[in-house]
């Protein structure tokens, strides 16, 4: 029988093998009450930016289509007033969770996929594999983020998937590296040799082998690297990069900068998406720090009296 | 440090067992417990001994059986939040109640401690020197930069190393040296008990038989009590005197050395030894050697006898008496087996 | 540390600059397409003009003729034009480099300092109150946009309590010298400092923590207890300057990257640097001045590196004398 081919049972029992590793670790998990606490943030944005349509008016977005006063007041015009438009803050802050947590994840997904892969391929082959990977590695890694981003932006023109692309290009280095480590050890494990001395091919070993192994780290790596693509996407958006025809949180800052909001003293502006961003990215890092903790026990703290 | 002529084994000293007042050391019902979920980690149940000046104690057992843990609990160097109990009469005052100014006094000056030498046992960024000079400072304030300079190349010497070692880094010496470094910073302050927690754990053999040598020479130059502690029996056999064996977080066997080693009164003892064979000696020729199992987690200890699970010659009542500490027949030998009462061992 | 060492640093170093140099014509030229219709965009300009700029910026003649003379250019530290104000962006980027540099080191020294100092509080008292707030507030402090922290310095010092300048590196039509001078700049320099550390000590102060747990596992410390030295002293003279060593590199680092992270905090207080001429850089966009810009982040960048690899090896005695 060839090393390819798992019987049906050999698969159940692996799927079966993982399920309850799964709820092992999710019952490590649970013990972190941060961890629980940031989980809970990141529902409650999630349900708000899907339910966008339903809490929030699109129309209210273009400044053609509103007839409100300007510079309201929240206790004049609810929830959070309006800006230097006449346009209501809320759905400014809706719909602008729906592009600051799309680009977060879309960036930090095409950034883990290349990092991933950079990290597996360059740990498994060695060699000048290696070499010529880590290189890149270290050179994107030296060019400061802020000014590559914004030169890029600044070339490919101002649009989301622009602004994704960007952040998804210059963050992979990190992860590539922790990955790589990971594989260098996972490597020196016997039963990758034992595969090999069956006849399994690279790819095999690299997807069946290895990869089931990294990605708990790898989701880690994820939760930690989607905070930074967030306030990434805020910095470019707050320069003029992001795409003017959608709201983010970092445009609603960089709107009520430019408007003069703050010597309006028209704090429902700009405080509401900062206070957003701060919590998104501190709920991001609590679960990244949980969920380190679930994979790495000597990372805890010590509990109890 | 003046050298005696003839080295007489301390043990048959007089003029240095019992001091001013009683023993040097007297340990009486020490608990130690960890912080840990429900309730801690219990890894001594109980210890009591005493230790004469100049006498010499070696400990042993497996890993987990609480020896370790007893050293740092005499020096109260345990991490915070560990519960420890008992009493730990060093000259006849009890360390586990001393004020914190007072405990730091009596660490080094009264007692001190050689510890595994291994490379993170010494400060990896301070040289040598420096690190030896540190408790003579500490200790006496008043003492010039010149006359510390002295005495820790006269440490040195004492321990057959070159006295420019002192310049190095400790990731520039092999173990062994490393080792004799531990030695000699552990007598900067002339402490009257010296306690060697697995000092030769991590080296070669031959290295190992010269570092227990320069131990037996000092020990009996300086007439320091000792307690050794280890968990290879065969190596304690000559450097000590008497001989106390752990499990489970208590004594289980205490009594002269060479009696203990060569005819044991607990099974335990007597699977220890045999796991370590001397070489040359027809009695481990045919014994087969080993004993399967593992020790008891410290969260789960046995009813009874915490060994009887494992012991070759259990019997029913083995789980239900509460075992002691009870006197062989033979002099200062005590042991904590069933068979000890009717002397069936 | 041997000579070999060093100069095998240096030449990886270089190497690098080399790879950002060649990387920088190619983004600009290649990524972008057609240079010359970027150059034009939204300008109203006469044929005649047209030619001129587009010989004046060396846009005529085939990429690798231009790539050439970029390399030439570059290593005479000509780095053309800017497109919107004419003027040599080698000189505009000399003019906005010094107040960069003062408040982007102020603040790194303020925010190293600091952080180094709650991470060295928290990790040694772990699991207490003490840990948790210290802990709490940088991470707060961490996860803001630094911008919007200091949007928010801004509206409560300088608008509300008017305590601060709202903005720039003097007052307008003052012409004050000497140390009023340099007091007035002091004074504008506050917030947008003040904005910058609170920004990155959380940094300083996670990696001294985690780094400092770390070194309190070591046996040595147990042994430095056992000589019977005070808490403190064990604290200070044993664990910390182990724990310092990866704290360091950081450091270094860093310096060479809050050069570029400064940009839109500068936005916000109209500071005179390097981070206020790129954002209005972008509006134009000035590429010439952005492709100068991202030399000079990107140089600074490599040359800390550098420093702190090296700064590393000479600190920690393992890899000085091994």
């Amino acid at each position: 029988m060839s090393v390819g081919a798992t019987t049906g049972s050999a698969r159940r029992i692996t799927w079966m093998r993982r399920r309850r590793a799964f709820g092992r670790g999710w019952a490590d998990y649970r013990k972190s009450t941060a961890g629980l606490i940031g989980l809970g943030v990141l529902g409650v944005f999630v349900v708000f930016a899907l339910a966008a349509p339903v809490i929030a008016n699109r129309d209210n977005l273009d400044a053609s289509k509103v007839n409100n006063p300007l510079w309201a007041h929240p206790l004049d015009f609810l929830p959070l007033g309006t800006d230097n438009l006449g346009r209501p803050v809320w759905d400014q802050l809706v719909y602008g969770a729906r592009i600051s947590l799309l680009v977060g994840l879309a960036a930090t997904v095409i950034a883990i996929v290349i990092g991933a892969s950079v990290g597996i391929v360059s740990g498994f082959f060695g060699g000048w594999v290696s070499a010529v990977l880590m290189r890149l590695t270290e050179w994107f890694l030296v060019i400061p983020f802020l000014p590559l981003a914004i030169v890029l932006a600044a070339i490919l023109g101002p649009s989301v998937q622009n602004v994704i692309i960007v952040i998804g290009i210059t963050s992979w280095p990190g992860t590539a590296r922790v990955i790589r480590a990971q594989v260098l050890t996972l490597k020196e494990r016997l039963y990758v040799d034992r595969s090999r001395a069956l006849g399994a091919s690279n790819g095999h070993l690299m997807s069946r082998h290895i990869f089931p192994n990294v990605a708990p780290l790898i989701l880690a790596n994820l939760t930690l690297t989607v905070p930074i693509a967030i306030l990434s996407e805020t910095t470019l958006a707050f320069l003029g990069l992001g795409d003017p025809l959608r709201p983010s949180w970092g445009r609603m800052l960089d709107d009520a900068f430019s408007a003069g909001a703050l010597t309006e003293n028209a704090w429902w502006y700009y405080l509401p998406p900062g206070l957003c961003i701060l919590l998104v990215v501190l709920a991001f890092t609590l679960v990244g720090h949980a969920l380190e903790e679930v994979l790495d026990p000597r990372l805890r703290e010590p509990k109890g009296p | 440090m003046s050298a005696q002529p003839e080295a007489t084994p301390v043990g048959d000293r007089p003029d240095l067992a019992a001091g001013p007042a009683g023993p040097l050391l007297s340990v009486r019902d020490l608990h130690v417990t960890y912080r840990g979920e429900g309730g801690g980690v219990p890894a001594v149940r109980g210890v009591s001994f005493d230790l004469d000046r100049g006498e010499t104690l070696g400990l042993a057992g497996e890993s987990g059986c609480g020896k370790s843990t007893m050293v740092g609990a005499l020096l109260r160097l345990l991490p915070s939040g560990t519960k420890v109990s008992g009493e730990v009469l060093l000259e006849g005052e009890d360390v586990l109640a001393m004020k914190p100014g007072r405990l730091r006094a009596v660490r080094w000056t009264e007692a001190s401690i050689v510890f595994q030498g291994a490379l993170h046992t010494l400060n990896p960024v301070h040289r040598i020197g420096r690190q030896m000079a540190e408790p003579i400072e500490v200790h006496e304030p008043s003492i010039s930069s010149r006359e510390t300079r002295r005495r820790v190349e006269e440490l040195l010497e004492v321990v057959g190393l070159p006295a420019r070692r002192a310049d190095d880094y400790p990731h520039q010496l092999s173990g062994g040296q490393r080792q004799r470094v531990l030695i000699a910073l552990a007598l900067a302050c002339n402490p009257s008990l010296l306690i060697a927690d697995e000092p030769t754990t991590a080296l070669d053999v031959m290295v190992q038989a010269q570092v227990l040598q320069l131990l037996e020479d000092l020990q009996k130059e300086l007439g320091l009590a000792v307690i050794f502690i280890t968990h290879d029996l065969s190596t304690l056999s000559s450097a000590c005197r008497r001989l106390a064996v752990m499990y489970a977080g208590r004594i289980v066997e205490d009594g002269p050395s060479r009696e203990v080693f060569r005819e044991a009164a607990h099974p335990y003892t007597e699977a220890l030894s045999a796991a370590f064979p001397v070489i040359g000696d027809m009695r481990f020729r045919m014994k087969p050697s080993g004993l399967g199992g593992d020790p008891p987690d410290p969260r789960e200890i046995p009813p009874g006898c915490p060994f009887h699970p494992r012991c070759p010659v259990v019997e029913p009542r083995c789980a239900t008496t509460a075992v002691e500490l009870w006197p062989t027949g033979r002099p200062e030998h005590t042991a904590s087996c069933v068979r000890v009462l009717e002397g069936t061992s | 540390m041997s000579f070999r060492f060093v100069s095998r640093r240096v030449l990886g170093s270089l190497a690098t600059l080399a790879f950002v140099i060649a990387f920088n014509f190619f983004l600009f030229r290649v990524v972008e397409g057609d240079p010359v219709a970027t150059l034009f965009r939204g300008r109203n300009l006469t044929q005649e003009q047209r030619a001129t700029l587009t010989h004046q910026f060396g846009l005529d003649g085939s990429r690798a003729h231009q790539f050439v003379s970029y390399l030439q250019q570059t290593a005479q530290l000509n780095l053309g034009r800017s497109y919107e104000s004419n003027e040599l962006v080698s000189s505009a980027i000399w003019r906005a480099a010094w107040p960069t540099i003062a408040l982007v080191g102020v603040s790194t020294l303020l925010s190293t300092v600091f952080g180094v100092l709650i991470g060295i509080s928290a990790a040694w008292k772990r699991g207490s109150k003490r840990d948790y707030g210290l802990t709490s507030f940088t991470m707060t402090t961490y996860a803001m946009p630094d911008f919007w922290l200091g949007m928010l310095l801004l509206v409560v010092f300088g608008v509300m309590l008017s305590l601060f300048p709202i903005g720039g590196i003097t007052n307008a039509g003052s012409d004050a010298t000497g140390v009023s001078k340099l007091l007035d700049e002091a004074h504008h320099m506050f917030l947008p400092c003040l904005t910058l550390t609170l920004a990155y000590l959380g940094e300083y102060a996670l990696v001294m923590r985690s780094s400092l747990l770390d070194t309190m596992r070591e046996d040595y410390l147990v042994l430095a207890r056992a000589k019977g030295l005070r808490d403190i002293v064990v604290r200070n003279h044993h664990a910390v300057p182990n724990a310092l060593l990866p704290v360091v590199t950081l450091i270094a680092i860093n310096f060479g990257f809050v050069l570029s992270g400064a940009i839109a905090v500068e936005t916000i207080f109209s500071w005179p640097g390097l981070g206020l001429a790129t954002s209005q850089a972008i509006r134009g966009p000035d590429l010439p001045m952005l492709q100068g810009l991202f030399l000079v982040f990107s140089a600074s960048v490599i040359f800390f590196n550098l420093i702190a690899d090296l700064l590393y090896a000479y600190l920690d005695p393992r890899v000085r004398t091994g």
